[in-house]
């Protein structure tokens, strides 16, 4: 019994076995100098087979300061292992950095892979001035709300590496607007080996937050002269900081300022004609150029005066790159002589200084003609239209409204092309009209070649009658069979002698089958019609069948 | 019993004071531009919208500084009239000094705008039922066409070959939308995290295409494409007054 016992566990113990993964993992250099950059290979052995692990890059979270991208696997088909890659940064500061452990799954079995350590310290040599690396550039000092920050990200490379290219810009910032120009906006550094890649980020609340930036630049080692010793390869960059965001202080503030942030200048102001005149429309362009948001600048209002009338007859939008914006103005003197055009004023508030600066746009000279009264309608004039010519025409501004009583509208706005009811009737009107066209062209063709009907109901009965007379020999029934066999060669020939089938003889059959038989025709038209007239019965044509069948055949073949 | 009518006549006319003819006008025309926006969409709720009801709903938009609800209402008044004055002005204002911007209308936009959707759809069921049938009633009765057969068909196929154009210019110009929110990044993929190439402001109209995860392919005034999230536009086509962005919808 003990044997026995022995025996069954020997053969459950391996079943009771569960598949082991073994993880092992390498840092290439196992310690690194503040950022350098460093290899992970995460070596992964089971039990099971293994396949591709599946987002291995979203599962692992480096700890601060450190820069870790999943660069790819190399597994082999029905393989028990798997190598996963990572290419990183090393942090700045010196220390032991902990990345937290992470599942990687396969198709098969998730791995735990366990936590791993990376020691950073300055005693390894590292030098790096000798090594691509990338930069965050953005203003040390307090940041405020609906600024513009430009911010730029230095990939600066060296004798051994180039900078080729970036891509994956990703900012992850609660309480910012974050914004690049796309990756025509790359642009490269002046000693030839890097690149700088620009953003704007914008502050929409009060606060202290975290701003988050990763990103990978593309690196080439090796000779740059010859392209052939060149190796290309990824290297990603992180960088966090803490910024703090502040309201435009109220102290000190303008009435009339209108969000502008920023260092900005006035250009001098240009005007489309500085001889107008009275009530002749000029426009007057003020731009305003430098660093800030100026895309969120409202555009002053500017009164009018007993000299001018002003409107804002427009803006010009520019790229955010161009770092300008311009305002148009549409003035219109109401009284001749030498006036010049209004000072403008624009408050903004300079984050650097903290302070509210005023940007003046200065007054220019205008020389006014004509003697006209001075009331002018501004919505009504065309800037454009010629001198003396009536201003009928409306160019600008809003029409007063007009509202009919009582009509009925719409409740919804939508095109008959969405209307269900419309297709479907189109669409039942075209099949029906196909339809019928169809119908009545197969009627038409019938009717115009009825020899095709004819010879098709002439066959059906060639086929009845010979089935009758095979019924017939069946039951030796020899006058049944030669009517059967008679009525058969007379349906098969009245189609192509265009007879009636009962008005044919033995003779007529011959007309159609050349080829038969005489006697042996002759013989079975007596046994089927002479029996009223005292024949001999027709046995005969029984012991003939094959040719009789043979003329039934040939018959059918020429229907 | 004098008193209980006089009642009910005033409650008549308080309910329907706001609808009276002119209240809106003349609320608009004293610069009370929220009574008389009130009062055209109380309108517009009871009869259902009409050109110069929505013309004149999108000035009041505009006055308040809604410049997406405005030119979703002058857009939309355009789609029921395509020569209304008051709705045409607002756009070229909102272009000019408001500086929204528009896609430049194709010759076959503009061909489409001439007539409006619904009649070129209309002409050119009518042209090609009229060459249709042109074609095949002689076939059918197998006669040969007659004089008057002849004038229809060449009448229907003109029609028809006219509309096509027609067709896709209202086509093209109903895959269009009004951005309602302010500063919407364009974004280079359909993504949350997308890179976001440029922006557009509130009341730009932009060339819609397909929708993926949520954004829609859109093409600016100026020719760049990119992705927007869907929720930040508001179609020109399919509705009636502007939706109102800061109410959630119903489950």
């Amino acid at each position: 019994m003990r044997a026995f016992f022995a025996i069954l566990a020997a053969f459950v113990a391996p079943s009771l076995v569960q598949a082991e993964n073994h993880v092992t993992w390498e840092i290439t250099p196992p310690v690194c100098g503040p950022g350098q950059p460093f290899r992970l290979q995460v070596r992964i052995e089971s039990d099971d087979v293994l396949g591709p692990a599946n987002q291995v890059g979203k599962e692992i979270k480096p700890p601060r300061g450190m820069a870790l991208r999943f660069s790819g696997q190399l597994f082999r088909a029905n393989a028990t292992e798997a190598t996963l890659n990572f290419s990183g940064v090393a942090p700045e500061d010196e220390g032991t950095y902990v990345l937290p452990g992470f599942n990687a799954r396969f198709p098969s079995q998730v791995v735990a892979v366990p936590a791993i350590t990376l020691i950073v310290s300055g005693k390894t040599g590292y030098r790096k001035e000798g090594r691509a690396r990338a930069e965050l550039v953005l203003p040390d000092r307090t940041f405020y709300v609906g600024e513009k920050i430009a911010g730029r990200v230095v990939m600066r490379g060296s004798e051994q590496e180039t900078v080729t290219g970036t891509f994956g810009l990703e900012c992850e910032a609660e309480g910012f607007n974050f914004q690049t120009e796309g990756s025509a906006f790359t642009q490269p550094l002046q000693d030839g080996l890097g690149l700088a890649k620009t953003f704007d980020l914008t502050p929409i609340r009060a606060g202290q937050g975290e701003f988050n930036l990763s990103g990978i630049m593309l690196v080439n080692t090796g000779d740059r002269i010859s392209s052939l010793s060149t190796s290309g390869r990824d290297r990603p960059f992180n960088f966090r900081r803490k910024l703090t965001v502040e309201h435009v202080p109220e102290t000190g503030r303008p009435a009339d300022w209108g969000g502008s942030i920023g260092k900005l200048d006035a250009t001098p102001p240009d005007l489309s004609n500085r001889f107008p005149e009275v009530g002749e429309p000029i426009k007057l362009k003020l731009t305003l150029v430098g660093e800030g948001n100026l895309e969120r600048i409202v555009a002053p209002e500017l009164p009018g005066s007993d000299s001018w009338d002003i409107a804002l007859a427009s803006e010009l939008r520019q790229r955010r790159s161009e770092g300008r914006r311009t305002f148009i103005y549409t003035l219109v003197p109401r009284l001749p002589g030498d006036l010049k055009t209004p000072v403008i004023r624009f408050a903004t508030f300079n984050p650097d200084s903290k302070k509210f600066e005023s940007v003046e746009f200065i007054s220019v000279a205008v020389k006014v003609s004509g003697n006209a009264p001075a009331k002018v309608e501004l919505v009504t004039m065309d800037p454009s239209a010629k001198i003396g010519a009536p201003a009928a025409k409306m160019i600008t501004g809003l029409l007063t409204p007009t509202v009919a009583a009582g009509t009925k509208g719409v409740a919804k706005i939508e095109p008959l092309a969405a209307s269900q009811p419309f297709w479907l009737s189109n669409s039942a009107a075209l099949v029906t009209l196909l339809l019928a066209t169809l119908v009545i062209s197969v009627v038409g063709y019938f009717a115009a070649h009825p020899e095709i009907l004819i010879r098709r109901r002439a066959r059906g009965a060639l086929r009845r009658h010979r089935a009758a007379a095979l019924e017939a020999q069946r039951r030796q029934d020899y006058a049944a069979y030669a009517r059967a066999i008679t009525q058969g060669l007379r349906a098969g020939a009245a189609p192509l002698l265009q007879a009636e089938p009962l008005a044919l003889t033995q003779s007529d059959i011959l007309r159609a089958l050349p080829s038969a038989n005489l006697t042996l025709l002759t013989a079975v038209f007596l046994a089927a019609d002479g029996a009223k007239y005292g024949a001999k019965d027709g046995a005969q044509a029984i012991a003939e069948d094959a040719q009789l069948q043979a003329m039934l055949n040939t018959l059918e073949a020429q229907l | 019993m004098s008193r209980f009518l006089t009642l009910l006549g005033l409650c008549f006319w308080g309910v329907t004071a706001p609808l009276r003819a002119g209240v809106g006008e003349a609320a608009y025309e004293r610069g009370d531009y929220v009574e008389a926006l009130q009062t055209w969409r109380a309108q517009a709720e009871q009869n259902g919208v009409t050109a110069e009801l929505l013309a004149a709903i999108g000035n009041a938009e505009w006055k308040l500084g809604h410049k997406g609800r405005a030119m979703i209402c002058w857009e939309r008044a355009l789609l029921l009239s395509p020569r209304n004055p008051v709705a045409l002005a607002g756009i070229k204002h909102a272009q000019g000094a408001g500086g929204t911007d528009r896609p430049t209308q194709t010759w076959s936009e503009n061909y489409a705008a001439f007539l409006g959707a619904d009649l070129w759809l209309i002409l050119g069921a009518l042209g090609f039922w009229g060459t249709l049938l042109a074609v095949l009633v002689p076939k059918l009765r197998r006669q040969p066409m007659g004089d008057w057969t002849q004038r229809i068909l060449i009448t229907s196929a003109t029609l028809f070959a006219l509309s096509i154009p027609g067709l896709y210019g209202a086509y093209t110009l109903a895959s269009r939308a009004v951005v309602r929110r302010t500063d919407v990044a364009v974004k280079l993929t359909p993504t949350v995290l997308g890179e976001a190439l440029n922006g557009t402001a509130e009341g730009d109209v932009l060339r819609t295409g397909r929708k993926f995860n949520g954004h829609t392919f859109i093409t600016s005034a100026d020719g760049k494409g990119g992705w927007v999230k869907s929720t930040e536009l508001e179609p020109i086509w399919g509705g009636g007054l502007p939706i109102n962005l800061d109410q959630m919808q119903a489950p």
